[in-house]
């Protein structure tokens, strides 16, 4: 039933889509390439998120849709072996600076993963833990934060009875939101979401799409999906990566009802992937 | 109830008969069933043999010294009549278990977090291999070690260097005096928390990887670094299996006796300084037990009684401590 309805709304949303105007600019990569050792598994990717803009990523697993995002907060760096080339600007920033400090970039590009991750840890605790490292404030204001983020992540109604409960006692939808919550009250620019409701029912993922929906009047969003109809319903824009490549990229009505490449067509159309 | 409703279907797609291929696996089944349930219980029939051998050795000492056996520090089997007193083999067997364990616990902690998460990859084998040889040397050998090199060290430049420093100081002076002794119950304290540390460390290694590389993710993805990654992520995540490592390690150092009774000085005397010679029970024990005959021997065995309930106790009280931290958690 659910499935059904939100099949139906989502069309509805994008036949009433209109190409957005052109948004300035939050991330920029130019001529990148990402090696996992040898194997070359991003090849010479150029593409722009629009500040406010939601962003998909789309394309058949394996294709360096999430490797592309774990770049964007060089999520990479935690692993020997990996390395890039090329250049990606978040505003005036180059976050390939080895110099960097991670920490902060971390803080400005939020990330939120494929599973639910939420601390082992209370609810209140999950969302203060992050503000605490940026930020010292009073007790009030830190309650005063948690809610804001907790409504921030469409949860504050269904924990505010029981924000003393471990992260781990909420449904896997729950957690989810206390994710996003979590990464929304650091107050980044930038959130990335890695299939983010690939492990959710159907009325948790209309819940979460509703809230990226929300969530990006403030942030710029770039969300990798599996799932072609959310892909259409979430996103101003979409990127259809294959083998490593960027193939097309381009507003998402377009990339969804008239492709330019033909192998995105195969891939919308289902004939592989 | 499923594979009944299945065995029809079954049957029909061909020739195979699918009830006496059960029937066969049943018996099989009821064999592995008792095979098992029989080891669990023989632990239990085990340790209660143990038990009981243990009461009844203990009776005479039991009847003749009474519940002041436990608060008696005097230790004369060769006295008419004996006076015997497990005092100090307790407060000897108490103190070096704790200065172990609060040596043992940061530092094989530390080597955990660094060989999990900080260490180079071409260096995470040796240390690995290093820690489990740590494991492997025999006990004798550490007493030895213990005696002769770090007993030297311990009593002509440690102890010094101590009393010059903290000598002054009210209650640490006394913690420090004494003459310089080979023999102490510090001396033998540092030989149980190197002789544990492999015991943490292993542990805490194991389990600090389970915990799912994506958590890290998540948490150095909203601005950790490694150090709150760990304090706030790892080692909650794991704190079962890290005191469960750590109890371990409590356990053997409570217990141990071979490397304890060549260096502690086997001296039924409680002296406030931990650089004088002292006992443990197990030491008291392996010491005396040889020859030892009636009322001295019953004691020797309510001792190992008694270490048996201390044990006990602090396993207990661990237990005690993760439900605690569990509550506190949020469950």
């Amino acid at each position: 039933m659910t499935d059904l309805s939100v099949s139906v709304s989502s069309n509805a949303h994008l036949a009433a889509q209109q190409p957005l105007p052109e948004a300035p600019a939050k991330v920029t990569v130019r001529n990148l390439n990402f090696y996992y050792g040898e194997h070359h598994a991003l090849k010479n990717i150029n593409l722009t998120l629009g500040t406010n803009r939601v962003t998909a990523f789309i394309g058949p697993s394996g294709c360096g849709k999430s490797t592309l995002l774990r770049i964007f907060n060089r999520m990479y760096d935690l692993y020997p072996g990996q390395r890039v080339t090329g250049q990606l600007m978040l505003d005036q920033t180059n976050i390939l600076d080895p110099k960097l400090d991670l920490n902060l970039l971390r803080a400005r590009v939020g990330m939120v993963f494929q599973k639910p991750t939420p601390f082992p840890m209370t609810i209140y605790e999950n969302i203060a833990f992050g503000i605490r490292l940026y930020e010292k404030i009073s007790k009030s204001e830190m309650d005063d934060r948690v809610e804001k983020a907790l409504r921030g992540g469409a949860l504050w109604n269904e924990v505010k009875d029981k924000l003393n409960a471990s992260g781990l006692s909420l449904s896997g939808g729950q957690q989810q939101r206390l994710c996003i919550a979590r990464t929304v009250a650091v107050r980044p620019e930038v959130i990335l979401f890695d299939e983010p409701c690939s492990a959710l029912d159907p009325i948790s993922t209309a819940k979460v799409e509703e809230l990226i929906q929300e969530l990006s009047e403030n942030y710029t969003i770039a969300i990798v999906t599996h799932n072609m109809q959310q892909a259409a319903r979430v996103s101003d824009k979409t990127a259809f990566m294959y083998l490593g490549e960027l193939i097309e990229f381009d507003d998402t009505s377009k990339i969804f009802t008239s492709p330019s490449d033909r192998r995105t067509q195969d891939y919308i159309t289902g004939r592989f992937g | 109830m499923a594979v009944q409703s299945d065995a029809p279907v079954m049957d029909a797609a061909g020739p195979y008969d699918r009830a006496k291929a059960l029937s066969a696996f049943k018996l099989g089944d009821v064999t592995f069933y008792w095979i098992t349930r029989l080891s669990a219980i023989s632990v239990l029939l085990i340790l209660g043999g143990i038990i009981v051998s243990l009461i009844i050795g203990a009776w005479p000492a039991a009847k003749a010294f009474g519940i002041q056996f436990l608060w008696t520090q005097r230790w004369a089997p060769s006295a008419d009549p004996p006076v015997l007193g497990a005092l100090s083999p307790m407060y000897g067997t108490l103190v070096t278990s704790i200065i172990a364990m609060v040596i043992a616990i940061p530092v094989g902690l530390g080597i955990a977090i660094f060989l999990t998460e900080l260490c180079p990859q071409w260096l995470r084998r040796p240390i690995g291999i290093a820690i489990e040889l740590l494991a492997g040397i025999p006990s004798i050998i550490y007493g030895m070690w213990g005696f002769f090199v770090l007993g030297p060290f311990l009593a002509y430049t440690f102890q010094p260097f101590m009393i010059d420093t903290f000598g002054s100081v009210p209650v640490l002076g006394a913690i420090f005096a004494g003459p310089p002794s080979y023999l102490s119950l510090f001396n033998a304290a540092l030989i149980l928390a190197i002789m544990v540390l492999p015991f943490i460390t292993a542990i805490s290694v194991d389990v600090f990887k389970t915990v799912p590389p994506v958590l890290k993710e998540a948490a150095y993805g909203v601005g950790c670094t490694t150090w709150e990654v760990v304090r706030s992520v790892v080692i909650p995540y794991t704190r079962v299996g890290v005191i469960g490592g750590i109890m371990l390690a409590l356990g053997r150092a409570l217990g141990e006796t071979m490397a304890v009774t060549f260096i502690i000085g086997n001296s039924f005397r409680i002296s406030s300084s931990i650089f004088a010679p002292g006992t443990t029970i197990s030491a008291a024990i392996a010491s005396e037990f040889a020859e030892s005959d009636g009322l001295h021997q019953s004691a020797l065995i309510l001792l190992g009684l008694l270490l048996f309930v201390l044990t006990f106790f602090v396993l207990a009280a661990a237990r005690l401590m993760l439900l605690r931290l569990e509550k506190k958690a949020g469950k």
